[in-house]
């Protein structure tokens, strides 16, 4: 797993007990791994450990080839960024003061933006696309709007590894197809690498380099997309009738 | 320069020359007429008059300095207490906060009293710090198990009374002769202030005040919450563990010389947000601490001087300005909820 950006090694998460164990993963530079399976199977509980704000109870999660338990937070910060599926409501903020939370790691002690942190900003705000209403009131603006925001604040943080919980759920047809648009361009330009988790599983089957399957507490079934968007996995993944399945989502 | 720049310097200036002027006027008016002149000449040191000097250096002074750092600290208390539960109606009074303070403070009055020992500022201070932690503690357990806001609340109004409860009753029941001021003291006042009350007041305040602006870039990215706190690279629980505990000192201070003051803490923190249009905290920790400091000055200026001789208690008087900005803020909370 040399090349590898970020990997987890016999993890084992859970909150108070271990709810799945055993899970390996290698995700590269430029690559998009997603997490699919029922709600409540485990995919944000993945997340979050991978992320290190769930303590894990077992096993590894690397980040290059060091251990992310050797990395400082404020190291890790500088290489891995996240967006939740937790809303926030931040008062009287706009959507810069959103997207410059994300400079945090980089400003000294008090907070107070360089030039260098201003172009960051910039540039999270052309690559995402969403120079007009920058200035409005970040509680202001529709759903859709908002996680472009968290994904510009993301961004600009500069990372290596990128995490998303369900990042598309609750946008339009319109939205979704922008947002992961965009996430493509990330790890195409910049070689980002991407783990997320989402349930449109149309989706899921064209922008994957590599899909995890979660179900019941345990990793079901990984592989290429090719290897898992048929209509057996799927029905078995979800518990669907193959019958029903065909009728609702062919 | 941008104009949000613009904005926090005018509201800066206006909030600095609001303070020196209301300071000014609180030590210039009074129920014993001395006029302004003498008064800058007594303040200068060059009068002689020995009645007047003594009620401006041992009774307004004093007395305007404790409201100034006392409500600048109240301020802050609700400002960091909204912070850490994510909460905008929460404060050291509605919380519990104060009265948990003024029940132990109380106590180790009425103990020491009856040992005829004489208490200094240090131990009140502590006790009152240990009473605010004890309320905090409670809030804390019961947060974990409601989510809705306007249950902690409630939860936190409750601690109050029965604190007050057992306060009274304890009060009730002590030898009066021994606390004469303890009733009083328990309804929130700023009088009977010393210049070696003063000088302890601004030390623990000005002490606290550092702490918590050096803190004002993590509060800031916790303000997202605490998983994109976390990602950030910010200590949660340290951070967490520094509001609670800056919050009840800076209530603690205060409820240990004045008593519990209602409103400041929960009312002012909105007031300053509304006029600074900001919710960065290197900006509002010090304008909340400015702002509570103009709204509590004006507060017991009002107290002493509106039915003179007769003092109203402070709470009175902040209760009238500062709850109608809760209401305000609880119904705009409300529209916003239906939005969603």
């Amino acid at each position: 797993m040399n090349n590898s950006v970020i990997s987890a090694d016999k993890l084992s998460v859970g909150y108070k007990k271990p709810l799945i164990s055993d899970i390996c993963f290698n995700v590269r530079s430029g690559e998009i791994m997603t997490l699919i399976g029922p709600n409540g199977s485990g995919k944000s509980t993945i997340l979050k450990t991978v992320a290190g704000y769930l303590k894990k109870h077992g096993g590894a999660v690397f980040i290059g080839n060091t251990d992310s338990d050797n990395i400082a937070n404020k190291e890790k910060a500088k290489v891995m960024s996240v967006l939740l599926t937790q809303r926030i409501h931040p008062e009287l903020m706009t959507c810069r003061d959103v997207i410059e939370t994300g400079r945090y790691p980089y400003t000294g002690h008090f907070g107070m933006l360089s030039s260098t942190d201003k172009k960051a900003v910039e540039n999270a705000v052309e690559t995402v696309g969403i120079k007009d209403f920058i200035d409005s009131d970040f509680s202001s603006i529709s759903d859709g709007q908002r996680q472009r925001v968290l994904l510009a604040r993301a961004i600009c943080q500069e990372p290596e590894i990128l995490i998303l919980d369900e990042p598309t759920s609750y946008l339009d047809i319109h939205h979704k197809i922008m947002f992961l648009e965009i996430l493509k361009k990330l790890t195409k330009r910049k070689g980002i690498a991407v783990i997320l988790s989402m349930h449109e599983l149309d989706f899921a089957e064209k922008i994957s380099d590599y899909t995890v399957c979660v179900k019941n507490g345990e990793i079901a079934k990984t592989g290429k997309p090719s290897e898992i968007f048929n209509d057996k996995t799927i029905c078995e993944l979800f518990d669907i009738p193959i019958d029903m399945y065909k009728l609702y989502c062919k | 320069m941008s104009k949000r720049k613009i904005r926090f310097i005018t509201a800066f200036s206006v909030l600095a020359i609001l303070t020196i002027a209301v300071l000014m006027m609180n030590v210039f008016i009074g129920s014993a007429s001395i006029s302004v002149s003498e008064a800058v000449n007594i303040l200068m040191s060059k009068s002689s008059d020995e009645t007047a000097s003594s009620i401006l250096w041992k009774i307004r002074v004093p007395r305007a300095l404790s409201a100034m750092l006392l409500g600048g600290a109240l301020a802050l208390s609700g400002y960091l207490l909204q912070t850490f539960f994510h909460n905008p109606i929460a404060g050291p009074f509605v919380l519990g906060v104060s009265s948990g303070a003024k029940l132990t403070v109380a106590l180790v009055m009425i103990f020491a009293a009856s040992r005829l020992l004489v208490i200094n500022s240090a131990v009140m201070i502590l006790s009152a710090f240990v009473g605010s932690l004890l309320s905090l503690g409670f809030v804390l357990i019961i947060s974990q198990k409601v989510r809705q806001m306007s249950m902690l609340v409630v939860c936190g109004v409750m601690i109050g009374y029965i604190c007050s409860a057992v306060t009274e009753f304890a009060v009730t029941f002590a030898d009066d002769s021994d606390i004469v001021n303890l009733h009083n003291w328990s309804m929130g006042t700023f009088s009977g202030m010393t210049m070696d009350n003063v000088r302890v007041i601004a030390v623990v305040t000005t002490a606290a005040f550092v702490f918590t602006f050096l803190l004002s870039k993590p509060i800031g990215a916790y303000q997202l919450g605490e998983g994109y706190a976390g990602n950030l690279g910010v200590n949660v629980k340290l951070v967490r563990a520094a509001l609670i505990l800056l919050s009840g000192l800076f209530s603690a201070c205060v409820t240990a010389f004045a008593g519990p003051v209602s409103f400041v803490g929960i009312a002012v923190p909105h007031i300053i947000k509304a006029f600074f249009k900001t919710s960065k905290p290197i900006v509002l920790i010090p304008a909340c601490f400015l702002g509570g400091s103009v709204f509590c000055m004006l507060c017991d200026m009002i107290a002493r001087t509106a039915f003179a001789p007769t003092e109203l208690s402070i709470s009175t008087v902040t209760a009238v300005f500062g709850a109608p900005v809760v209401i305000i803020v609880m119904l705009r909370g409300k529209r916003e909820s239906f939005d969603e």
